[in-house]
């Protein structure tokens, strides 16, 4: 048990490192908590690091009873939610410096990022659902963080619809519990386990675990923003705080698909009697996120609302992957390392078009996509990044966009969904327009009004590495393909 | 199916029988019992103090701050109880555990002090 714990050394450190940030902010001037996202990133490096010397050493295995698995698949995680969190870190410390409660904030960052670290590694349901509520209530209260009007309608909703997705999720699980009398999705050979009742057969289980299938799909479609369970999204993205929002369109949903592969992939298992079913639930989800993610896309003139619909139609392309799993009937997956694959580039895409709207968004003072007229000339570098990031999104060579796109069509081709593929690639023609209208908004509008740009050092670092990621990704995917189907081979 | 629903029998009679129950005392003694309605009867209270106000007042919400204090220290001794009996048969560890346990909610004490928390301003 206690010589365990070095396998969950780099959650561990991100909480005493939390706690850590919480204190010492209590004992600083005002005018050294600038220091506090130093301590931040030192935390999120030190994890890091950690996990580094994790795999040098070999430590992977199952431990705590068989509830967190140190695998590639958590490892993968593991490194992405650092990245992520490092990278919101740099992106918000302009931000959080106006805010009267700054330790607050880099602490509900970090347990967030704790609980989505254990979410990727959690192989047993009461685990999932705490450490889904680590991440949920941290990001509740950091999308009402700035505690203004429209900030605190974002929070209040966010809350009362995720509580009730989390409602939903439990009941889930509650079914799962009843019919195979353990939480745990998968176990060694001989114990009791979901994975083994599913892989018995169809033996007067199928209703519960068709109820127990439809309440997770739905509650963790809440947390990644699938249609119909997106309401919330167009509001907290508009009304939360923009690094905030960047941290909440990659992070949750990266740790939401985790933990659907998990639930799903290695615990409903993909070639078992409900396999189909769960197919069918997610090609679903992924035709209706894509259709009225980008249709309501179309319509908005707030750029923030409209990368958050955007973020609903990727979601349903990240489905698509999901779906491509079972459907393939048994044989070697591409569904699985194309949802990783996925998520990693997305999360470079995405945070980057993010971070160019805080610093765009911070000069005119509003979201209003006619603001972004003759940015080209304004800004050309800010403008450059953007128009990779949104680019990248749209799915255009060469960049990262294009490759998971690619990969995760291909998965489907391969798993006999060709339907869904057409409607993908149809939903991608109309989502290049509002993409690349932005674009050439502006680089041929005119400008309504000169003066330049200039992020601020941590923002153009931010903005640097997603922009030489989403390009170096583009032009060599191989080593992340590579890295992302030894994560998923760990499920399977 | 059958495995999982039988089980639920037992529930749904329960529910059944339990309602009628309820419904047959409370009809029986709307039609058993003799009413009288009078001014005393009417009151808050039939002997002790007339109440003054109303039921609803408002309660500051610096309170709740107050109350979710409590709360911590609350849990905290319905830990302590149980670990209280058993520590020394579980040896050292249990005992660093609960100091760690004790720590933690000692530091959100800490934090909630030096927030001016316990100051009624």
């Amino acid at each position: 048990m206690l010589e365990d714990l070095d396998r969950i050394g780099p959650v561990l450190i991100l909480m005493v490192s939390a706690g850590g940030i919480l204190l010492v902010d209590l004992a600083l001037h005002e005018r050294d908590r600038r220091w506090l996202p130093f301590g931040a990133l030192a935390g999120l490096a030190a994890a890091a690091i950690w996990t580094v010397v994790l795999i040098l050493r070999g430590r992977e295995a199952v431990v705590f009873s068989g509830t967190y698995s140190l695998d590639s698949f958590s490892i993968f995680f593991n490194f992405l939610f650092l990245g992520v969190a490092g990278l919101v870190v740099l992106a918000s410390a302009d931000h959080v410096r106006r805010l009267r409660y700054q330790g607050e904030f880099w602490t509900l960052l970090l347990l967030a990022t704790t609980g989505m670290m254990l979410l990727a590694g959690a192989r047993d349901l009461i685990l999932i659902f705490v450490a889904l509520e680590l991440t949920s209530i941290s990001q509740y209260v950091l999308a009402g963080f700035l505690k203004d009007d429209r900030s605190s309608e974002a929070g209040l909703k966010y809350i009362i619809l995720g509580a009730i997705a989390s409602a939903v999720i439990l009941y889930g699980m509650a079914f799962l519990f009843g019919i195979s009398g353990t939480t745990k999705l998968v176990a060694p050979e001989g114990q009791a386990s979901i994975f083994a009742l599913i892989a018995q057969g169809e033996s007067g289980t199928r209703a519960a675990l068709f109820a127990a299938m439809v309440m997770l799909g739905a509650g963790f479609s809440f947390k990644v923003a699938l249609v119909p369970f997106q309401m919330w999204v167009p509001d907290v993205y508009e009304a939360a705080a923009t690094p905030v929002a960047a941290f909440l369109s990659v992070g949750s949903k990266a740790a939401g698909f985790a933990v659907l592969l998990r639930i799903f992939y290695e615990g409903f298992g993909p070639d078992s009697f409900i396999g189909s079913d769960w197919s069918n639930l997610f090609a679903a989800f992924a035709v209706v996120s894509m259709t009225v993610g980008n249709v309501m896309a179309l319509l908005q003139t707030n750029i923030k609302r409209m990368l958050g619909y955007s973020s609903i139609a990727q979601a349903g392309n990240i489905a698509i992957g999901v779906a491509a799993i079972a459907a393939s009937g048994g044989g070697v997956s591409l569904g699985a390392s194309g949802v990783t694959f996925f998520l990693a580039t997305y999360v470079f895409t995405n945070l980057g078009a993010f971070f160019a709207v805080i610093v765009i968004s911070q000069r005119l003072g509003s979201d209003a996509i006619a603001g972004y007229a003759g940015m080209g000339r304004r800004a050309p570098l800010l403008a450059a990044a953007l128009a990779i990031c949104l680019v990248s999104l749209t799915g255009i060579p060469p960049t990262a966009g294009f490759v998971a796109k690619l990969y995760i069509f291909n998965a489907a081709v391969q798993s006999d969904l060709v339907w869904l593929v057409i409607v993908g690639v149809l939903n991608t023609a109309v989502s290049a327009y509002y993409y690349l209208r932005i674009v050439s908004h502006m680089y041929v509008s005119p400008a309504p009004d000169e003066g330049d740009i200039v992020p601020s050092p941590w923002l153009a670092a931010a903005l640097l590495t997603t922009s030489v990621g989403v390009v170096a990704i583009g032009l060599v995917p191989f080593p992340l393909i590579k890295a992302a189907e030894r994560a998923a081979s760990a499920l399977g | 199916m059958q495995l999982l629903f039988d089980n639920y029998v037992a529930v749904l009679l329960a529910t059944i029988i339990g309602s009628i129950l309820v419904l047959s005392a409370l009809l029986a003694s709307r039609l058993l019992a003799p009413f009288s309605e009078s001014r005393q009867k009417r009151t808050t209270y039939e002997c002790g103090m007339v109440p003054i106000g109303r039921v609803r007042t408002q309660v500051h919400i610096r309170y709740y701050l107050f109350a979710i204090l409590f709360l911590i220290f609350d849990v905290e001794a319905v830990f302590l109880f149980p670990w209280a009996v058993t520590f020394v048969d579980i040896g050292p560890v249990a005992f660093y555990e609960m100091v760690l346990f004790i720590l933690i909610l000692g530091s959100g004490l800490v934090y909630a002090w030096k927030k001016g928390v316990l100051q009624w301003k």
